[in-house]
């Protein structure tokens, strides 16, 4: 858009100033120069008209008075700041004092004016603003644009994206189960990594998309409780040993009736089953992995030790990072997306909960994760709560 | 001696059908397939299958749900051992629902792709376990 001329027009769409001042001179003359510019312009004489007018009618720019009976200016300026965050005020002044100025600023406003002024001053200062105005609706407009873009985007990846990946794998999960012995030496041995390659990309996938929904609110429900107790014996029974591992054996210490804690069932099993899947992962050959659920000062503590390669000290503080892989001769042959972390992170932040590590290389790693307790919510009360929140997840 | 068991698979995807019908035909069960909720319907109604695989985001991202609502209110299918399979359950390992629910009477959801050995395990458990499928054949 060409920028408006000093006595160029205007014509725009949303191009109303309200011109609130006690003054009828001043409004004639503010409205007479405006005009000229191609602005609409509304004149009141108070500011209780002015400020109806503007909640009617959002105009984009507010010239007013500081000095009027009954509201003054900055009384004005702090009422319309609530009805529109957006409308750029112009402060007119008839005692151009830096005071004045600085807290007709302070309270708000986007420019002054000393009284008196000349038409251009006006002009220039009322252009400007307008400017101002309109680059930050361009600005709200290109932000809500990109979440909605993000947002179709990561539907798209689920189905686009995942649905053909989906049906490949299945395909070749048939092909080596049911077909076997009909597929030359070579052929089975490279469909099986296959498979595996295609597991990972969904893991990549599947990550993201978890991460997008945190991002979006739409996974973490901090106003449901779970009996985390369960969930973890559960998660135990059912993990699969990821792929490549190496004969680990999972130890389970569960303190009796623990007490539910805040959360979803789905983003709480991500955690669980992200840590427990990383202690089997980087573990050595025939090595354990303890897995303790105990009540500590309001909180339940999860802790997921392993017997495994551990992380290198220097690796500690960037372990939360996005994609960040701790690279070494021990972990290059592990597959993982570097986000699995990132999701625990995020979820016990949103649950109101925290993580910590300590690991010693060589040794072993564990994970302390603390989740608030829920008070005085019985088991079967939250059992009640987790049957009913898996319908509105997606 | 007896008829071969027949599997209903309800699903958007030819190539996952496709995939999943050879599994479950090498393993000697009769396979047909819908591709959408209606026709999927429609079949299990005709041919009173032994069970019955359904996807959950086919054309409308919510049309299994609807699916399985429909068939449990349709006599002779309302206790046809139902098997969800969706990709929805790898993103959320633990989308638990209790069968009793009864806003998705389904009796097992699976992760998509499936483990083949799973599905056939499964599969033939809920046929074992479901003596009122059979009943519903009989009473043809």
């Amino acid at each position: 858009m060409a920028s408006p001329t000093m006595h160029g027009t205007v014509p725009r769409k949303d191009n109303l100033v309200i011109v609130i001042d006690d003054d009828e001179i001043m409004r004639l003359s503010c409205e007479q120069i405006l005009i000229k510019s191609g602005y609409k312009v509304e004149t009141f004489g108070n500011g209780h008209d002015g400020i109806k007018r503007i909640r009617e009618a959002r105009p984009p720019l507010l010239v007013v008075d500081i000095k009027m009976p009954e509201l003054d200016g900055f009384e004005v300026i702090n009422l319309v700041r609530q009805i529109d965050p957006d409308l750029v005020i112009v402060v007119i002044t008839g005692y151009a004092t830096i005071e004045t100025a600085v807290d007709a600023m302070k309270a708000g406003a986007y420019d002054f004016l000393p009284k008196p002024f000349t038409p251009s001053e006006l002009r220039l200062i009322i252009d400007r603003g307008y400017e101002r105005w309109r680059l930050t609706k361009e600005a709200q407009r290109l932000r809500r644009e990109k979440e909605e873009v993000e947002h179709k985007f990561v539907t798209l990846v689920t189905h686009q994206l995942k649905a053909p990946l989906v049906a490949v794998k299945q395909y070749l999960d048939v092909l080596l189960y049911s077909f076997r012995d009909q597929l030359p030496e070579k052929g089975a041995e490279w469909v099986a990594r296959s498979q595996v390659r295609l597991g990972e990309m969904l893991t990549i996938i599947q990550d993201w998309l978890a991460l997008a929904r945190i991002d979006r609110g739409a996974l973490c429900d901090s106003s449901v409780t779970t009996e985390i107790a369960s969930l973890v014996t559960e998660i135990l029974h059912d993990q699969q040993p990821p792929p490549g591992s190496k004969d680990v054996t999972i130890e389970a210490r569960v303190e009796p009736n623990l007490p539910c804690v805040f959360g979803d069932s789905v983003s709480i099993g991500l955690v669980v089953s992200n840590l427990v899947s990383n202690a089997i992962k980087y573990n050595r050959p025939g090595g354990k992995v303890w897995v303790e659920l105990s009540s500590a000062a309001g909180c339940v503590v999860l802790k997921v030790r392993d017997t495994g390669i551990g992380i290198p000290e220097d690796s500690l503080p960037r372990l939360f990072e996005e994609f960040y892989r701790v690279r070494s001769q021990e972990t290059q042959d592990i597959p993982g997306t570097g986000l699995g972390l990132v999701i625990c992170k995020r979820v016990i932040t949103e649950l109101g909960g925290s993580i910590e590590v300590q690991s010693k290389a060589g040794e072993g790693t564990t994970f302390e994760v603390r989740l608030p307790i829920a008070e005085k919510k019985t088991v079967s009360e939250a059992r009640q709560l987790h049957e009913s929140t898996p319908g509105e997840r997606k | 001696m007896s008829d071969p068991k027949k599997v209903l698979i309800i699903d958007d995807d030819p190539d996952f059908v496709n995939a999943v019908e050879a599994l479950l035909q090498s393993s000697g069960y009769e396979v047909s397939a819908a591709v959408n909720g209606k026709e999927g319907l429609h079949l299990a109604k005709t041919q009173q299958p032994d069970l019955i695989l359904l996807d959950v985001m086919m054309t409308e991202r919510t049309e299994g749900f609807f699916t399985l609502q429909e068939l449990r209110r349709t006599p002779g299918l309302t206790n046809t051992p139902v098997i969800v399979i969706s990709s929805i359950y790898a993103e959320q390992p633990i989308f638990r629902v209790s069968p009793e629910a009864g806003w998705l009477p389904a009796n097992l959801f699976l992760p998509k792709p499936v483990d083949p050995g799973r599905l056939l395990e499964e599969a033939r458990r809920l046929m074992e376990t479901a003596p009122a499928a059979t009943g519903g054949r009989r009473d043809q």
